[in-house]
């Protein structure tokens, strides 16, 4: 999957905005969006809410998790643990990148925020290189890859699954078979 | 030794890894086609000799040659059938029509296979979706908007969009454009995707 | 990162080579030292350092291992087939010690790919050779994944200099995932560009122009 395959995916997530225009119920086969009344929190999805934000339509609200405390927290807990920490959202990386550069104004230390979530995505990055790598090297023949997003696994699926197509077949040479090949 | 020609086919086509199409190595498919009838007829005489004088010691010779008959086999189907890969993905890369340059690359019969791709990728988008057809080599990537910016990078003379107004595309001239007109020119080279 | 639409057929990798992969004709091209254990009546001239019209029992000659494969058999022997240095036992000590030290081009390229090949022929050290390809594929595993996952926007020339053909092919899995997520991080993603295919093209016409 090219990355931003996994964002559009990422952008049906929903979040709150509080608009300041009105408009009724809109019916789409998607699910129904609205009522949208000014000043009253609504949940739409995200490339809704961007594109309105882009027209100024809307005020965003950050989703909660999206705080600098609660994600410096969320840091010393990926730091401190070998296995994978639960995210507070499969879509962390994603709605982050989307909402920080659309919407920087409505979040409260943006920057920090981004700086914050760079962190945790490296720390993740550099467990999964050394699972896999420990997976490899103990030819283990299966793993739990718990607590990881889609944006995780997609930048090392192709090499990951290539490795391991090869090892496996490594492998098998161990059992002679038979074949022929000209 | 046999079967160098052969090799020669697949080196050239390993060397452009990027799927680009070298013009079609006539020459160098007869030079292997006629090793192989070489090959083949020694291979019948020797058959014969063995069977008829009871010469067993020709058989090693026999199987010598015939794996070579093999191999060459095998490295003129890997050629033509990789060729047909990199065929298919000009469809999807240039669009229904080649430039002439890449046509001159291709023998009849595979002008006549892209032909016959192209016909079967054209009925089976006008079965999806509908009355109207769904063109899937477009919006390769998910779509941000519907309309993009575009500069023009060389002339491509006038072009017309969906209202039917059209537009002269000069070199540098930018212009504001349904995204779904543009793709396959960006794609082309003729277009350039302006990001703000 | 543009979507590719040519995608080779893949090499075999392991003992199964891929009938069309371009990759595997071009392994099984690798020379093998042989031996004749019979006469070739009237092939004298493949041998190019005799001028006799056969080639005699006993001849040491290189042959490809497409070749090798075809003519050998366990119950009519017609040759004989001998390991290449590097599947040895002197070489299999060497990458037992340290599998990273090795230039793996140089003595391949196709290290993994001709050492599964070469299980073809029942040689007793068989199963030291199969145990020492796969131990030196994992020995070399996280040097392989931390280039091509560290690497970004350099020259990666230095990197592969040392990797045998599969390893490579893996570094440029591991470079396509990375520089695919780099750019998206740049906000490079949903940017259309030209085909690669149609740069690469007017790269190469500019330069026949020029030659």
């Amino acid at each position: 999957m090219d990355p931003s395959e996994v964002e559009f995916l990422a952008e049906k997530e929903t979040v709150k905005v509080i608009p300041n225009f009105s408009l009724d119920k809109i019916y789409l086969i998607g699910g129904d969006l609205g009522p949208f009344n000014p000043g009253l929190p609504v949940d739409v999805p995200v490339w809704l809410a961007l594109n309105l934000k882009q027209r100024q339509k809307c005020r965003i609200v950050p989703p909660e998790w999206m705080d600098a405390d609660k994600l410096e927290e969320i840091r010393e807990q990926e730091r401190k643990e070998d296995a994978f920490s639960p995210v507070p959202s499969c879509h962390y990386m994603e709605l982050t990148k989307l909402l920080l550069n659309h919407a920087a104004d409505d979040i409260p230390r943006a920057d920090e925020i981004r700086t914050l979530v760079k962190d945790i995505w490296d720390t993740r990055i550099a467990k999964l290189r050394l699972s896999a790598d420990r997976f490899v090297g103990q030819q283990e023949a299966h793993a739990r890859l718990d607590n990881l997003t889609l944006m995780e696994i997609n930048t090392t699926r192709d090499f990951l699954l290539d490795s391991l197509n090869s090892m496996h077949k490594l492998r098998a040479n161990l059992q002679p078979g038979k074949s022929q090949d000209y | 030794m046999f079967c160098e020609k052969a090799v020669e086919l697949v080196r050239e086509l390993h060397r452009m890894s990027d799927g680009q199409l070298p013009a079609f190595n006539e020459d160098g498919i007869r030079q292997v086609l006629e090793e192989m009838k070489a090959l083949y007829e020694q291979n019948q005489s020797d058959v014969n000799e063995a069977k008829t004088e009871g010469k067993s010691e020709l058989i090693p010779s026999i199987k010598f040659r015939h794996c070579c008959l093999l191999r060459n086999q095998r490295c003129i189907t890997a050629y033509l059938y990789d060729r047909l890969l990199r065929i298919r993905a000009l469809r999807w890369e240039y669009g229904s029509v080649l430039p002439t340059t890449i046509r001159f690359h291709m023998c009849a019969e595979e002008v006549e296979w892209f032909n016959q791709y192209k016909k079967s990728l054209a009925s089976y988008m006008r079965s999806l979706g509908g009355e109207e057809g769904l063109d899937i080599t477009q919006d390769m990537k998910p779509p941000k908007s519907l309309y993009i910016e575009v500069r023009c990078l060389k002339d491509h003379g006038e072009f017309e969009i969906d209202d039917g107004t059209v537009i002269l595309l000069k070199k540098n001239s930018q212009h504001f454009l349904p995204r779904w007109k543009c793709e396959q020119l960006i794609r082309q080279g003729v277009l350039e995707h302006v990001i703000s | 990162m543009d979507t590719r639409s040519y995608m080779p057929v893949p090499p075999g990798v392991g003992t199964e080579e891929n009938v069309f992969s371009l990759d595997d004709i071009l392994l099984s091209q690798e020379r093998l030292p042989c031996r004749t254990e019979s006469v070739f009546p009237g092939l004298g001239f493949v041998d190019k350092s005799s001028d006799s019209r056969h080639i005699p029992e006993g001849t040491k000659m290189e042959i490809p291992l497409w070749l090798a494969k075809g003519l050998y058999e366990r119950k009519r022997r017609v040759i004989s087939v001998e390991l290449p240095r590097v599947y040895r036992e002197g070489w299999r000590t060497v990458f037992g010690a340290d599998a990273n030290v090795v230039d793996l081009h140089t003595m391949g390229p196709y290290y993994y790919g001709l050492g599964s090949q070469m299980l073809h022929f029942d040689s007793p050290e068989n199963s030291e050779i199969a145990q020492c390809v796969l131990q030196t594929f994992i020995g070399r595993f996280r040097r392989t994944m931390d280039s091509s996952q560290n690497a970004y926007n350099e020259d990666t020339s230095v990197l592969v200099e040392k990797l045998d053909c599969l390893e490579r092919a893996l570094f440029r899995a591991g470079q396509s995932g990375l520089n695919a997520f780099q750019l998206w991080e740049k906000g490079l993603a949903s940017h259309l560009t030209a085909s690669s295919l149609v740069t690469n093209y007017r790269k190469r016409k500019l330069a026949d122009l020029q030659a």
